[in-house]
This record gives C-alpha cells, sequence and structure tokens, in this order.
C-alpha cells in the first residue's frame, strides 16, 4: 500500500490527497462528503446498479467537458474536479428515485429516500405487480462472497428478478440470512423461533449457545464457517453475548491475579 | 409432469464433452442439453454444475436470461409464428389468435398434452412470404387464416 501513488484531486472546491486506486465514493465518505447510495456495502465490490451515487467530473485538460458518472465505480485521477451536489445531479437522483418509487411504491426505505429529494408519489406508472425490490442485487453479491452462491438474478429487462434456482429452496443456501440483512428495503422474509429458522423454503435448525441456550446459527451454517475457518465448531458455538462476558472475565481475572502498580484496577463492564 | 425424465447417460454424454470444471463452458453445455432434451431439465442442470464446478444459481440465471434456453418440456411440434413488421401487417395476429384458439393455449405456451408450443417471435427473415409460420424449424410462407388447423396437424 504504501508504494501506492498519492493523487491530487478536488471535491465541491476543496483539494484532497488519496492513495491511486480509490474510487470518488471512497475519498469522499473518508472526508465526510455525503453522496447517497442503495447499491453499495463497504465488504462488497461496487457494481454501479442504483446509479444514485452520479456525481459530475471534469478536469482542467478536458476543455470544459463533463459528465455524470457513478462515484462509485469511478477511479480518481490526478486534477480531477468533482462535484457532488448541483441541481442538474439533484434532477437526476430525482428521476432515478420517481423511477424506484413507480416500481416499489410500498417500499418504505425508498419511501424515505425519495421524500428526501421532495417526492411523495410517484409521477410514472405504478408497476402492476407489487415488488418491494429494488434490483440492486445486494443479497446476490453476498451470498456470492459469503462463498455460497445460492441465490442469483433471473429473468432480464422487466421481469429480472432475484429468485432461488429452479424455485426450489436452495441446495447451497446455509441459512446465513445475510442477504435479508443486507436488503435494504426488507424485501427478503425469514422467521427465528427458538428451534428453526426458516427461509427461501428452507427450514434450517439452529444451534443453540453451550453457556446461555439461545439459538446461535443454524446447523448448516455452523459447519460451513467451521470449515472455512478452520477451526473446530465449538468454537463457534457460544452466542456473542456469551462470548464477550467470557472474555470480560478472562481480562478481569487476569488484571485481579496481578499486582497493578497504584493499586487494584477496576475494569468496568 | 414433466414427459421426459432425464436419461443420465444422456446428460453425462454432453458433459463429456466440456472439461470438468471449466465454468466457461456454461453457456456451450446448456445450449447442448437444451438441443437433446428440447429444453432444460432441472436434474440435467444439476448434473453440469457439478461437472463444471459452478453454482447451480448461475446456471439458473444463464437459462432464464437467454431466450433460447427453456426451464419447461416443449411440444413435440413447436409453433413460431413471425409476428415481425411484415408479418404484422399481413395478419399475423390472426395466425395467433387463430392458434390459441385451436390449442387453446396462450402463446409461450405448451398445450398439455405436450403435442404443440405456440411461440411467437419478432422476425424470422424470410419477410418477403410474410405472414410466416414455422413448425419445428420449417417455414410456411403466406398462410392463410383458417389454414392453421389443418397445418399443424399435417406437421405433426
Amino acid at each position: 500500500m504504501t508504494n501506492n501513488k498519492t493523487i491530487n484531486l478536488e471535491i465541491d472546491g476543496r483539494f484532497f490527497q488519496a492513495d491511486e486506486g480509490m474510487t470518488i465514493l471512497e475519498v469522499a465518505r473518508r472526508e465526510g462528503i455525503e453522496i447517497p447510495t442503495l447499491c453499495q456495502h463497504d465488504a462488497l465490490e461496487p457494481v454501479g446498479a442504483c446509479r444514485l451515487c452520479l456525481v459530475e467530473i471534469t478536469h482542467p485538460n478536458w476543455k470544459g467537458w463533463k459528465g455524470l458518472v457513478t462515484s462509485c465505480l469511478y477511479p480518481i485521477e490526478e486534477g480531477l474536479q468533482v462535484t457532488t451536489n448541483n441541481p442538474e445531479i439533484h434532477t437526476a437522483r430525482k428521476t432515478l428515485l420517481d423511477l424506484l418509487l413507480a416500481r416499489c411504491p410500498e417500499a418504505t426505505y425508498i419511501q424515505k429516500c425519495a421524500a428526501e429529494y421532495g417526492i411523495t408519489a410517484t409521477s410514472f406508472k405504478k408497476r402492476e405487480e407489487e415488488t418491494t425490490c429494488i434490483l440492486c442485487g445486494l443479497c446476490v453479491r453476498v451470498c456470492a462472497a459469503k462463498g455460497c452462491n445460492a441465490i442469483g438474478a433471473t429473468g432480464r429487462g422487466i421481469t429480472k428478478g432475484i429468485a432461488v434456482p429452479f424455485r426450489q429452496p436452495p441446495p447451497d443456501c446455509i441459512g446465513c440470512a445475510s442477504c435479508a440483512h443486507i436488503c435494504p428495503t426488507d424485501t427478503i422474509k425469514y422467521t427465528d423461533t427458538e428451534d428453526l429458522r426458516k427461509i427461501w423454503g428452507h427450514k434450517f435448525k439452529m444451534v443453540k449457545c453451550v453457556s446461555c441456550g439461545r439459538p446461535v446459527m443454524p446447523e448448516k451454517q455452523l459447519e460451513f464457517e467451521a470449515a472455512k475457518a478452520g477451526l473446530d465448531a465449538k468454537y463457534l458455538t457460544t452466542c456473542p453475548q456469551c462470548s464477550q462476558d467470557q472474555t470480560l472475565a478472562t481480562v478481569q481475572s487476569s488484571f485481579q491475579s496481578k499486582t497493578v502498580p497504584g493499586g487494584s484496577l477496576e475494569v468496568a463492564r | 409432469m414433466t414427459k421426459t425424465c432425464v436419461d443420465p447417460k444422456k446428460a453425462r454424454k454432453i458433459l463429456d464433452r466440456y472439461p470438468s470444471g471449466d465454468g466457461t463452458s456454461l453457456i456451450h453445455a446448456l445450449q447442448d442439453i437444451q438441443a437433446e432434451f428440447g429444453y432444460v431439465p432441472c436434474e440435467a442442470a444439476e448434473l453440469l454444475c457439478e461437472h463444471l464446478s459452478v453454482p447451480i444459481s448461475k446456471a439458473f440465471s444463464a437459462a432464464t436470461f437467454y431466450k433460447a434456453f427453456s426451464l419447461e418440456p416443449k411440444g413435440d411440434v413447436v409453433i413460431r409464428v413471425c409476428t415481425g413488421t411484415a408479418c404484422h401487417i399481413r395478419g399475423a395476429q390472426t395466425l395467433v389468435d387463430e392458434l390459441c384458439s385451436i390449442l387453446n393455449v396462450a402463446p409461450g405456451k405448451t398445450t398439455k398434452d405436450l403435442k404443440f408450443t405456440l411461440e411467437t417471435v419478432n422476425c424470422v427473415g424470410a419477410c418477403a412470404m410474410a405472414p410466416v409460420v414455422s413448425l419445428n424449424g420449417e417455414y410456411h410462407g403466406n398462410v392463410q387464416p383458417g389454414t392453421m388447423s389443418k397445418k399443424i396437424r399435417g406437421g405433426k
């Protein structure tokens, strides 16, 4: 990382330095400049599906040419001048949200985003089949990043959707529910009970925490995670809360057993 | 539901043409499966994915993305009515309506007895003989309304 070239660029009239290879969005976020996104997640490669992160770019050498690009995908370059908000960008984002609202009128998150741009009802014709899926693809990408590839996109164009292969419970699903957690519009549903997690037509048996008895994760996920990390499964059978408590107890006891200069050390829980 | 049970030997024969573990052959192999079975059966896709080390979700995405693949068994006779501009002008819609009422299926669907599949296509490149209907790839030009019933029985 240290031998990376340093790039000078300008965002909203302020000058910044950043490593070569970073995207406009990464630099902007680092500097606390807000750019709205829907399909971006720090843990995943950007794809530029939602187009909401549009910014305007230009360069002193470009003879006045400027254009709108997706900041999540655009790599920074020397002397680049970026504008993250102006009337043109605002209009473009407003149209995008208007279209998303026509597709998913019931999606509360989209309603909220659209309201920020002054849209309370779509100006386009509403989609007839109800959906809240905005096709950002986060669920598919997180599943692939996890190494499962259980779900995927189906069809194309207006019939594109997210589905399980051959409309059957996906054989590669481990029940981790990452897809449901990452979904910005809560389209993917799952239910948890003490013993079972139901997702994508599967019923996964839950593993109970060895110390408190609360459900930790599905058995299939436990096997998967243990194999992936090369760990014994028993290392993963403690719930996050218990594991935190145990670490705390270990730290406390190690402090109590040693003489700390200046008296006893209270470890706040 | 499915008429043909997938013969694993037939599927295996197709798979052997492709090096195992090479995901780039996915589309080619799917095309071969489509040609062999007339559709992409779930079982064949599963065997294929295992052979090529491709997740089944990827095969499903590809198979639903391209119109060349069908996930449902097709009829013995695939009727394709051209609805391109020339055929449309010369009454392709009348032919589609006629076939719909004869076969009692909507375009894109297959009859319950798996004898006929009715499809509409955008242009078969034979505009001079519009309207065109193809029966299992055999082109019939200047088709007159009222003759469809005879044609499809003959094409069986």
